[in-house]
């Protein structure tokens, strides 16, 4: 019935989020697409994690600022996604007939996407978000899944106590099975947080798919709804407890956090290691060069970098220039991002194409910072900051800053 | 779109290249910490619009053809046209000859056929694999029309290096060739860089005319025998250009890339020397590490001191080394308390803890692939 060979499972990411608590950084693009690491963009993750367990059939659900993820995307060959059966597709909300409608909610956007799944034939599908950093070998779940005999099974990670009210929390029984979820509770009664990864079979996720959107009440959630219902129903549901790094950039903190998490070289994120590639599309740069006078420490460099300053803890993009006597501590600087001599950027988040003037300065050390003052600075993309300005603590800046008056000093 | 269409000789596998070429030839020597030699040519071809590219080997070639693929990182990997790799199997005019091609004339003769019935353009920008240079094949083209040339020849004035393997043109008051000399003693100012535009009717003819009298080089066969009857147009390449032909001049031309003039020639961000995609994480600096005046690619591991140095991708310096003047191969380890200076490694050397090598500038140690020091 299909043209398409029947596969053992199909992913799906959720794509379409806009990031809103990213502000400036998702003016113009989408949160997955929002470049992370060095030489990375968020959604390269979830990708990279499925070609690397083997999963050659990706559906990528979009809807908000989706030209640049599209693109970025393409025929998904980064990621060994071009594949003549199967591969990755981008899968924006379309019309039906005479209607047709945004995705209203997670649910709703795999509901409307049934046809594309059952092309395949699946026997499980794979659900995921766009939007967090980690390595996860999603075939290990995906056989728990088949050993147990379970309707869903929910990755898992444990958090610490006093977070754990900001998370979907699983209670699980001692076979692992879920014996209740609270969504953000107050009192939270484990510490075993929903990663938003889910492995459904897909046969019983679409009776609850169809089921779910005839109810007008519903909000269409996987977490509001979905998952709720079928736990209500008595489904067998089970828990797949992860270990390792797992970080939702959902914020500007988070962002940054991650970041420098990725430098530590106890962070169980190694994204060196061979086995577990993490993909990207790669930009056509040359070599980067170190300056005479440079001075690089606890950093990540990459292609196209031309450094003449200093750079410490901080993950430096492509194409990135640091002048002479620059200073960047700290601070995730984007591609193509040019710091003028003498500006200093401490504890910021410079996005792409942004230029930095000459003895400008970026964000502040918290040690000299009032803590109620005290936050990441941002600079939007293609934003200039004029020579000698200042940008602080917290600012955003997603409009040029102009020059300093001539009476600033300079250094 | 133009009417170009490429060929390059990359079936030269010198042997003043020593170590370097033991397992491969020039054009897939390691050069400039991320790309190949032939990464320069090849992209100046794709740059200018040209998709169709046929690529001559001869021998030596697994290295080259394990670093072209399908040729999907130049976008060569085409339904219609694309990369098209042109070994010597089934060579019909040098019948069974097991050495290399004596010229580029002999090499053209035995791929005729692809001559014939793949060249769906007017004209054939021919190129030899070994030469570093960012060239702008559609001003060549230009130049060839405008002109009215029947070979446009591409030459520098500062290629600088052996006269003995090199070909030289004299020009007339109208720009023309009016004289070819080959291998003389000294320089002698306009070098050829062995890049060369021709109709392709022309060239079909002219390896007519060369294989039926057992002629082999294009250089002294061709050009010096007929320029007389030919017009022969020059194009000058001012910017950064050398040909690969011995180790001292690799080590020494590698260095340049070190000043930001030469990098500026080559890595043009409109034309971008494109290579083979290797997907490695970004460079870490550890703390405490130290690097002066250095080029590096990415997925490296710095925690030791570098100066004047080329890194490619890969490379691991441990605490405590020291390595300065020295080129370090994809995946070179250089452990503990290393001291390097005038080294080049090839890929997947390892130096082992304490160890202490030093060459000179005008003799750099070169180190096979693979040997553990």
């Amino acid at each position: 019935m299909s043209i398409y060979r029947k596969k053992d499972c199909v992913a799906m990411v959720l794509a379409g989020g806009q990031g809103s608590r990213l502000y400036v950084l998702t003016s113009k693009v989408a949160k997955p697409a929002v470049p992370f690491g060095g030489k990375y963009r968020i959604i390269d993750f979830a990708l990279s994690n499925c070609t690397n367990s083997n999963i050659d059939t990706v559906g990528v659900l979009t809807q908000y600022q989706p030209h640049e993820l599209n693109a970025y995307i393409g025929s998904g060959q980064p990621w060994d996604l071009d594949r003549l059966d199967g591969g990755v597709h981008v899968l924006p909300p379309y019309m039906t007939g005479k209607s047709g409608e945004w995705y209203k909610g997670t649910a709703n956007a795999i509901y409307q996407n049934i046809n594309f799944i059952d092309q395949y034939d699946p026997d499980y599908v794979l659900i995921l978000g766009g939007d967090h950093i980690y390595k996860m070998n999603y075939s290990r779940m995906i056989d728990q899944h088949r050993r147990t005999g379970a309707d869903a099974t929910i990755a898992v990670i444990e958090v610490e106590w006093e977070e754990a009210s900001r998370f979907g929390i699983m209670s699980v029984d001692a076979e692992g099975q879920i014996t209740e979820f609270a969504e953000k509770p107050k009192e939270p009664k484990s510490n075993l947080a929903s990663m938003g990864i889910y492995v459904f079979s897909w046969q019983k996720l679409k009776e609850y798919l169809i089921e779910d959107e005839a109810d007008s009440t519903s909000s269409n959630d996987f977490g509001g709804d979905i998952i709720p219902k079928m736990l209500s129903n008595g489904e067998k549901m089970m828990a797949y407890k992860f270990e390792g790094y797992w970080k939702d950039v959902g914020t500007i903190n988070s962002l940054w956090d991650a970041n420098m998490d990725m430098l530590a070289s106890n962070s169980s994120l190694n994204i060196f290691d061979d086995n577990w590639k993490i993909y990207s599309r790669n930009p056509t740069a040359p070599p980067h060069y170190v300056g005479e006078n440079a001075e690089i420490s606890h950093s990540i460099v990459t292609e196209g970098c031309e450094i003449y300053g200093t750079v410490e803890n901080s993950v430096l993009f492509d194409s990135v220039t640091v002048g002479e006597g620059a200073i960047v501590r700290y601070s995730t600087i984007m591609p193509r991002v040019t710091i003028k001599p003498g500006a200093v950027i401490e504890y910021a988040i410079v996005a792409e194409d942004a230029i930095i003037g000459e003895n400008a300065h970026i964000g502040a050390d918290p040690k000299d910072t009032d803590p109620d003052e005290w936050g990441i600075s941002v600079i939007a993309s293609s934003v200039k900051v004029g020579t000698g300005a200042v940008v602080k603590p917290q600012q955003m800046a997603d409009a040029d800053v102009p020059a300093a008056k001539k009476t600033a000093v300079r250094a | 779109m133009n009417d170009m269409h490429g060929i390059i000789f990359a079936y030269s596998s010198d042997q003043r290249m020593k170590e370097l070429t033991e397992h491969r030839t020039v054009s897939s020597i390691p050069f400039g910490a991320r790309y190949r030699v032939i990464d320069f040519v090849l992209s100046s071809m794709v740059n200018a619009g040209i998709s169709d590219i046929g690529v001559i080997m001869h021998e030596n070639y697994q290295s080259l053809l394990d670093h072209l693929g399908p040729g999907k990182d130049w976008d060569l990997d085409r339904k219609r046209g694309g990369l098209r790799i042109l070994p010597p199997f089934g060579l019909t005019t040098t019948g069974g000859r097991n050495t290399s091609y004596r010229g580029r004339m002999e090499a053209l003769g035995s791929v005729l056929s692809y001559i014939k019935q793949s060249v769906r353009q007017k004209y054939i920008v021919m190129a030899d694999g070994d030469i570093i240079a960012n060239i702008d094949l559609e001003a060549v083209l230009e130049k060839h029309l405008t002109s009215g040339a029947d070979i446009t020849a591409v030459y520098s004035k500062n290629l600088g290096e052996d006269p003995a393997e090199s070909t030289y043109f004299k020009f007339d008051g109208d720009g023309m060739v009016c004289d070819v000399v080959t291998s003389p003693d000294e320089p002698q100012g306009n070098s050829s860089l062995g890049v060369y535009l021709i109709s392709k009717s022309l060239l079909l003819e002219l390896i007519a005319d060369c294989v039926s009298h057992s002629l082999f080089s294009f250089d002294r066969d061709v050009l010096q025998k007929r320029h007389g009857e030919l017009k022969i147009a020059g194009y000058e390449q001012t910017g950064f250009a050398v040909r690969m032909q011995s180790t001292v001049s690799y080590f020494r031309q590698s260095m340049k890339l070190l000043e930001k003039g030469v990098r500026s020639d080559l890595f043009i961000p409109e034309r971008p020397i494109k290579t083979k995609v290797r997907d490695e994480a970004s460079t870490y600096y550890a703390p405490g590490s130290k690097a002066v005046n250095c080029i590096a690619a990415d997925g490296c591991y710095i925690d030791g001191e570098i100066k004047n140095c080329v890194l490619f991708r890969g490379v691991r310096i441990g605490k405590g080394a020291k390595v300065s003047n020295s080129i370090l191969m994809q995946d070179t380890v250089v452990e503990d308390g290393v001291t390097l200076d005038y080294v080049v490694t090839d890929k997947d050397v390892v130096i082992k803890e304490g160890r202490t090598l030093v060459g000179y500038e005008s003799y750099p140690i070169t180190i096979s692939k693979g040997s553990i020091v």
